[in-house]
């Protein structure tokens, strides 16, 4: 028997069809790879950012770490 | 939720308490754990949508290159965490006399025996029935006998604010937001809910289940703080014996024999249930990437590369705490610091996940939502970035 939704908009066909689903047929729907995201120069190179901003916090605080130990 | 409240948290949660008594870092955790709530809601939506874990979609949807930088970070922070794991049980079996030996043996064997079922519902169950014990935190806090009247005021007003050193003050803040909201929860959370088997009819119910277990944790990691405020008038942070991690035994010496049993037996399960939770993300995360079955449901033969990356982590970081003149409070704290700082990446990528309507149809964040998240990330940046710029400064003594 179909589920009740429990709060806000009701169901989808699709949430409804993957509420029936059982579990491995679950693991052989993920196994499907999603497309891949389109992103923006902007977004491309914030992430780019970031990621060399926590680069080098990271060293940052392994050296501090290091350092500490030794004396 | 409750696997947030692991080993380093506990010692950190504590220290703060030790050192700063109880006023700004008691409310503070109250806010960590509303931010990590706020996180693992969306990991948790995202896993139950799209029924695939965080290294998974960020390898399909973003490429290589950010999938592997990704788990990258996670497994190198998921060995630092675990050592730290490692040793919080270290430090509270201590309390009874065992040395590390015990401690490493009794983490790789609970790790193989809860893997060992092959169901995703016992290893939860088993996980769970661990976690219980987290309030034994909460116990050593009524037995210490704290001025509920003082834990109102500092509840309410954020006083007395922490003065002394203000490298110490940023390791603190640092420590204690790695030691709530972290990356391999982000991880754990939405595989976990994935292999769970979470659909969008699951969703509502998450929420209320994401919610109720930040209180608890939160209740308990305030527990660790007030117990440790008992150390506060007794020499706190110079206290003999807790610069070498020594609080329960400090705690035993101050406040009564049964506080330092409780506070030890504490620590052994808060790193015993982190130790599980770790591994286990570690194990997704490796699985994940390499796009081998990564499922507590699978066999161990099934699974191998999932399995395995979940044993080796548990070994290698059990083996490091065995090499003896182990900095042990400064690996703890350094571990939740390095969590702090590698965090933003994961958390941005997660905000991305949770906005993308191509995969999350209805269930995007909403503005409001959205908003918090993105104040949430810069915070942690900036709280990151304060500690790690200003211990550096004082390490090359520019400052």
């Amino acid at each position: 028997m179909l589920r009740e939704p429990t709060g806000g908009a009701p169901l989808t066909d699709e949430e409804i069809l993957i509420d029936y689903l059982e579990s491995d047929q679950l693991v052989q729907h993920r196994a499907k790879p999603v497309n891949r995201a389109r992103l923006t120069g902007a977004t491309t190179l914030g992430l780019w950012a970031l990621r060399v901003f926590v680069l080098v916090l990271g060293v940052m605080v392994i050296y501090t770490f290091v350092a500490q130990l030794g004396s | 939720m409750l696997g947030e409240n692991d080993g380093p948290s506990m010692i950190s949660y504590a220290t703060s308490g030790a050192t700063y008594g109880l006023g700004f870092f008691l409310p503070f955790i109250v806010v960590t754990f509303a931010m990590a709530a706020v996180c693992q809601e969306m990991a948790m939506r995202v896993g139950a949508v799209t029924h695939r874990g965080y290294g998974q979609l960020v390898l399909q949807r973003f490429g290589r290159l950010w999938g592997w930088f990704n788990a990258g970070d996670l497994v190198f922070t998921n060995l630092v965490t675990l050592i730290a794991e490692f040793v919080a049980i270290r430090v509270g079996l201590a309390f009874f006399h065992l040395g590390a030996p015990v401690a490493a043996l009794l983490g790789v064997t609970l790790v193989v025996f809860t893997l060992s079922g092959g169901r995703y519902w016992r290893w939860e169950r088993l996980v769970l029935g661990m976690a219980i014990f987290n309030a034994l935190f909460l116990v050593a806090a009524i037995l210490v006998g704290p001025r509920w009247g003082s834990v109102g005021q500092a509840l309410v007003t954020f006083s007395p604010f922490p003065g002394g050193s203000f490298n110490t003050l940023l390791l603190l803040i640092a420590s204690t937001i790695g030691a709530t909201v972290t990356p391999w929860m982000l991880f754990f959370q939405q595989s976990a809910s994935a292999d769970k088997g979470l659909t969008p009819h699951d969703v509502s119910h998450g929420r209320w289940d994401t919610i109720a277990g930040a209180a608890l944790a939160m209740v308990f990691g305030c527990g660790a703080l007030i117990a440790g405020a008992a150390l506060f008038h007794h020499g706190g942070a110079n206290i003999d014996g807790l610069a070498g991690a020594g609080l329960p035994g400090a705690l035993s010496h101050v406040a009564g024999h049964l506080v330092g049993v409780l506070f030890a037996l504490g620590l052994v399960e808060a790193g015993a249930v982190a130790v599980l939770t770790i591994s286990a993300s570690t194990g997704y995360a490796v699985g994940e990437c390499i796009g081998a079955p990564h499922s507590l449901n699978n066999s161990a033969r099934g699974a191998a590369v999932f399995y395995g990356a979940n044993l080796a982590a548990a070994l290698i970081a059990a083996g490091i705490i065995l090499i003896p003149g182990v900095p042990l409070l400064s690996i703890a704290l350094n571990a939740n610091v390095l969590a702090t700082v590698l965090l933003p990446v994961a958390l941005v990528f997660m905000i991305m996940l949770a906005n993308d309507r191509e995969l999350m149809g209805r269930h995007t964040n909403g503005r409001a939502h959205n908003w918090v998240a993105i104040a949430i990330a810069a915070f942690i940046s900036v709280c990151g970035a304060a500690y790690a710029i200003d211990s550096f400064l004082h390490t090359l003594k520019v400052v």
